[in-house]
């Protein structure tokens, strides 16, 4: 807000830093000033915070690339140097983000039985037997009739919520779904709801409110109802309250769409999920959805439930149906993760529910050892996202540069994937970290807590 | 939970400012001054923001921890002496933003009617919902069983799942990269063990790698452009660089034949939007000057303007009027998003999609125009899982417009980065098409013959089987389109000239002579045959007089599974999410792509399949 008052005198007091955001030629500016606001006021200043570049694998250590700015982080170049580093950043929640091991040398096997890409749509050609066999697999792991895999994480999201609505569906989200569930939602063309974030008070005086009144206008009973909550809230760290939406499905009938992006194979005792953690029947959720991006070490997302939804999602999936399907390499990635989880690799007796145990233990003991430490923390315990609030957008640059100097990798965010001064650090938490990785972080970050006065709940 | 958050933000912020009297929980402690201080010139942003997130939660913040009410007075005083009017601005902020929540809270229930408790539950009681969706219909079923599955790689030729082995033409790889492609295999399989497959994050959090850098630095290079960012899936590409541009208050002009990403994206960006007949300059410009005139009756800034077109078009294989519509746009001051995703890797002397078609080096010149046309259009968008034979798309723009898509392209911002292997692979292909004696060039020009071939192929089936059909007249068609209201207006009637004469012969070739995506469409008379003595076969109602969209879809699979399983040949019928499309959605048709892997003898056995199929669909022998 500041910084917009700011633009405003400096559009008069510097007139010629403001070139491209004005009329030019009868051309209306193609970014608005206010849309790029926090990119030229904040974002330049910080932005060494992000998009940092890093070669190799993001393991359980990452190796950055290094970089320099001779003109206050508008542009940046490489120095060419690396500096390996302790990842707490990527969503490598199993660790399966490996260049050896079984899931590696399956990839490899694959790479050259069935080569790389597809280059088809896969309702077009480009449905190969190894999708269907990965379908019926994560079937079989979430004990469900049927699922579809997609692409990409973002787009089955945002191409498969249309298609489940209509004119007369009422979507109802939580206010801090992600962004491929609103953009979803947006594209479907129904009438979208908000309630408040994990409130399940508001989420029942909203169908309260909503089913009694119908439709806007027509006051018709809607057609029907779809309430859209991510199991594990990445920014937030938190669960959703699965059980007592459940409760509210009994008795409202709403169908109920669950993006299990972050929760899959990191919760639950055999890396179930969500459904497992709170002992929820998986058929009572119409709709898994979840990645492969994070715990899977691939790309891509799946939809799971009944046989009817998914061979609607099958056919008509946009994304199956305009665009690139899941490639070999993806595909095996997938399997062969899928299937250390599930435990099924006669070599490998044991490694994945190890990885489950030895992430649920990484994650307890980080999560309490901050809360120890005095740490604003967000969050459920267990959860292996655990952000630290720092508030103040201006301690993001200062906390990412002294923890990096540490040589800890760290993400820090803020808008727009938070409030403005709801910034965080999040850490995410790995089955590749062992005790001593966390305990040197935990004394790092220790210490620059105390330098930037961030242990706020220090009794 | 919620309320439990935002405490903390208003604890956090009374924390900021108060300096560390918070943390003592000791007023005593508390010096008056130093929180004048605090208030100081530095006067930082947060605090001014807090006073307005904060506010209501003072109230209750206070109440919750009990904290001494007289704190807070006493250092509104204390800040009061050092700076009166920053005190007096804070509480006018304060003030706004109460009366802002009431409002809103006032204006949200404004149409409702007035319930009681009990009435609300009988109505909750009494609600059914439908289900989340409708089964799938007799023919969805069909074509959902009939759409091939392939076991095994991906090239010219595919094994089936039931062990045959199929020509292919329905794949994009136009330049014949991913058959017997040794090379990019050893590579991926390096690439695998550098980096593993996924990346684990966002490109914002560590998940931007080295050869994603490289990646985009090619493509650029390779457009002319000044910078490129990359997309993890295609669909996301148009998705997110539309809507990231073109917002509510922005107008767009777009081909009415543009496919159903850019459909969906602008539909996403919730712009003002105008359709102009496919490829047709002038209705063009006369949407260009009514739009013109509806934008100055607006008031306020000028809206941002963009005409919006693909390159190739995937569902009819044109190629559009890029130089007219450069000097429309100019004319009429708009910018240009130009989706090639089609084009790029087939047209030009280079392979660099529309714009090389029109403005690369022609024959004896030896000049590339290709850098300065790239400059003209603003947002350039492309695919790199088509021809490149990786995953995702680019967009190409100058730097700044780049820029504002890494924090705001929300494909880019909160979707994990593309597997270095396919990243890899694509900009293998790049090089392969980039280099001066590369293979690539080379295989280009097969491409060409082939597609001038399979062209010539295809009109002589047409020659031969003129006296095949007896003639009704096309009529049909255009009863059918009237009468059916599930059937879709023709719109490969629009355009004409793009096709083979209409009314004799079994068949219809759609779109331009150079395009290497082919739609094979047939003939009315052709389809009304066919519908008829399909309808015998079960399924289609054969004493009906016109016959529905449904119909020609049905036809077209039976085609194609025709040809793919008596001649092995894959070819696919185009399928479309129908209801989704904007009406009318494009034709049923074969869509044949070509490929410059395709020796002489598949071409033909393709086109003789086709026609064969035909003739025994219709003639049922
Ligand atoms: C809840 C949620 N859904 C979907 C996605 C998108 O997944 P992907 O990165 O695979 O596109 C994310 C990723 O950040 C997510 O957090």
């Amino acid at each position: 807000m500041f910084a917009h008052i700011r633009d405003r005198f400096g559009k008069i007091f510097y007139p010629e830093e403001y070139t491209s955001l004005k009329e030019v030629d009868g051309y209306a500016p193609l970014i608005t000033d206010f849309e790029s606001l926090w990119n030229r006021r904040l974002y330049t200043r910080i932005s060494d915070a992000f998009n940092r570049p890093i070669t190799g694998v993001a393991g359980g250590s990452v190796a950055l690339l290094e970089r320099e700015s001779k003109d206050y982080n508008r542009t940046f170049r490489l120095t060419g140097g690396k500096k390996t580093v302790l990842n707490l950043a990527s969503y490598n929640y199993l660790g399966f983000a490996q260049s050896e091991g079984y899931c590696a040398d399956t990839v490899e096997d694959s790479l050259r039985t069935n080569g790389i890409g597809m280059s088809m749509p896969r309702n077009q050609g480009g449905q190969t037997k190894k999708q269907i066999e990965v379908e019926k697999m994560v079937a079989r792991y979430l004990g469900v009739d049927d699922a579809v895999v997609v692409s990409m994480g973002y787009a089955t999201n945002s191409t498969v919520i249309p298609l489940l609505t209509s004119k007369g569906t009422l979507i109802i989200s939580d206010e801090l779904n992600h962004s491929s569930l609103v953009s979803g939602a947006r594209m479907s063309g129904a009438t979208i709801a908000v309630f408040k974030h994990g409130d399940t008070k508001d989420l029942e005086a909203v169908l309260r409110r909503r089913i009694s009144q119908g439709q806007p206008r027509t006051h018709r009973p809607w057609r029907n109802i779809l309430v859209v909550v991510e199991g594990l809230y990445s920014m937030e760290g938190e669960f959703c309250d699965l059980v007592e939406i459940v409760r509210l499905k009994k008795q409202y009938k709403f169908n109920i769409y669950l993006d299990e992006a972050h929760s899959i194979g990191a919760i639950g005792k055999t890396g179930r999920g969500v459904c497992e953690y709170f002992g929820v029947d998986f058929k009572d959720v119409d709709i898994l959805m979840g990645t492969f991006t994070k715990s899977f070490g691939a790309v891509g997302g799946y939809i799971a439930g009944r046989k009817d939804i998914i061979e609607h999602m099958r056919l008509s999936c946009y994304s199956n149906m305009y665009t690139e399907c899941m490639p070999y390499p993806v595909l095996a990635q997938v399997e062969s993760s899928l299937q250390l989880m599930m435990d099924e690799v006669p070599d490998w007796v044991g490694d994945g529910p190890a990885r489950i145990r030895q992430l649920a233990e990484n994650s307890e003991y980080f999560f309490h050892r901050l809360i120890e430490l005095g740490f604003l923390v967000l969050g459920s315990p267990g959860s292996p996202v655990v952000p630290l609030l720092l508030f103040n957008p201006g301690k993001i640059p200062a906390f990412s540069r002294m923890i990096l100097e540490r040589n800890i990798a760290v993400v820090v965010v803020s808008y727009p994937a938070t409030p403005i001064i709801a910034a965080r650090v999040r850490f995410c938490i790995s089955a590749s970290h062992s005790r001593e990785d966390l305990d040197y972080a935990l004394e790092q970050i220790d210490e620059v807590g105390d330098l930037l006065n961030l242990k706020l709940a220090k009794k | 939970m919620n309320t439990n958050f935002k405490a903390l933000i208003a604890l956090a912020i009374l924390n900021e400012v108060l300096g560390s009297g918070l943390e003592d929980e000791n007023p005593a402690l508390f010096q008056t001054q130093d929180a004048g201080k605090n208030w100081g010139a530095a006067g930082s942003s947060e605090s001014a923001s807090a006073g307005v997130e904060g506010s209501t939660n003072y109230k209750s913040l206070v109440k919750i921890i009990g904290f001494p009410f007289r704190l807070f007075m006493r250092y509104i005083r204390g800040s009061y002496k050092n700076d009166p009017f920053r005190t007096f601005l804070e509480l006018c902020l304060v003030v706004f933003f109460v009366w802002y929540v009431s409002r809103q809270k006032y204006k949200m229930n404004q149409n409702d009617i007035k319930l009681t408790e009990k009435e609300i539950d009988e109505l909750v009681q009494e609600w059914k919902p439908e289900p989340l969706v409708p089964g799938l219909s007799k023919t969805e079923r069909l074509i959902l069983d009939s759409i091939p599955v392939i076991d095994g790689q991906n090239g010219v030729e595919v094994r089936l799942k039931n062990g045959d082995m199929v020509d292919n033409f329905s794949n994009y790889d136009y330049l014949g990269f991913m058959s017997n492609n040794e090379k990019a295999r050893e590579k991926a399989v390096k690439t695998l063990r550098n980096y593993g497959v996924g990346a684990c994050g966002p490109p914002g959090f560590y998940g931007t790698l080295d050869v994603h850098m490289e990646l985009e630095k090619k493509v650029a290079e390779f457009m002319g452009a000044e910078a490129a960012i990359i997309y993890s899936q295609g669909m996301a590409t148009g998705l997110s660089v539309i809507p990231c541009f073109s917002k509510r208050d922005g107008v767009i002009v777009a081909d009415s034949g543009v496919n159903f990403v850019l459909q969906q994206g602008i539909q996403l960006s919730r712009s003002k939007v105008f359709w102009y007949k496919h490829n047709d300059m002038e209705d063009l410009e006369n949407v260009l000057t009514t739009t013109n005139k509806y934008i100055s009756k607006i008031k306020g800034p000028t809206p941002k303007k963009f005409i919006v077109t693909e390159g190739l078009f995937t569902d009819t294989g044109s190629i559009v009027n890029l130089p007219k519509i450069l000097e429309l746009k100019k004319k009429y001051k708009y910018r240009l998003i130009l989706d090639d995703s089609a084009g790029i890797g087939a047209l030009g002397a280079r392979g660099a999609g529309v714009l090389d078609y029109y403005y690369g080096e022609k024959e004896g010149n030896g000049k590339d125009g290709v850098a300065e046309a790239t400059k003209e259009v603003e947002i350039l968008l492309g695919s790199l899982w088509q021809a490149f034979g990786g995953s995702g798309g680019f967009c190409c723009a100058a730097k700044e417009l780049i820029g504002h898509q890494r924090l705001s392209g929300l494909g880019y911002v909160f979707s994990a980065s593309m597997p270095a292997i396919m990243a890899v692979t694509a900009s293998d292909a790049i090089s392969r098409l980039a280099e001066r004696d590369g293979d690539g060039r080379l295989a280009l020009r097969k491409l060409n013959e082939n597609i001038s071939y399979m062209r010539q192929l295809l009109e002589e089936i047409n020659n031969n089987n003129n006296k095949s059909i007896n003639g009704y007249a096309s009529e049909e068609k255009r009863l059918r389109n009237k009468d059916s209201n599930v059937s879709s207006i023709s719109s490969v009637s629009t355009n004409n000239d793009n096709f083979t004469d209409r009314d004799s012969g079994i068949i219809e070739i759609e779109g331009d002579d150079n395009s290497p995506i082919i739609h094979v469409h047939l003939t009315p008379n052709c389809m009304r045959q066919a519908v008829q003595k399909l309808g015998g076969n079960g399924g289609i109602n054969s004493t009906q007089q016109f016959w529905t969209r449904q119909d020609e879809e049905l036809v077209m699979m039976q085609l194609a599974s025709e040809i793919q399983t008596t001649y092995k040949v894959l070819v696919c019928s185009s399928l479309y999410v129908v209801e989704r499309e904007k009406e009318p959605a494009p034709e049923p048709s074969l869509r044949i792509i070509v490929s410059a892997g395709h020796s002489k003898h598949q071409i033909i056995k393709c086109v003789e399949a086709i026609e064969n199929s035909i003739n025994k669909l219709i003639n049922n022998y």
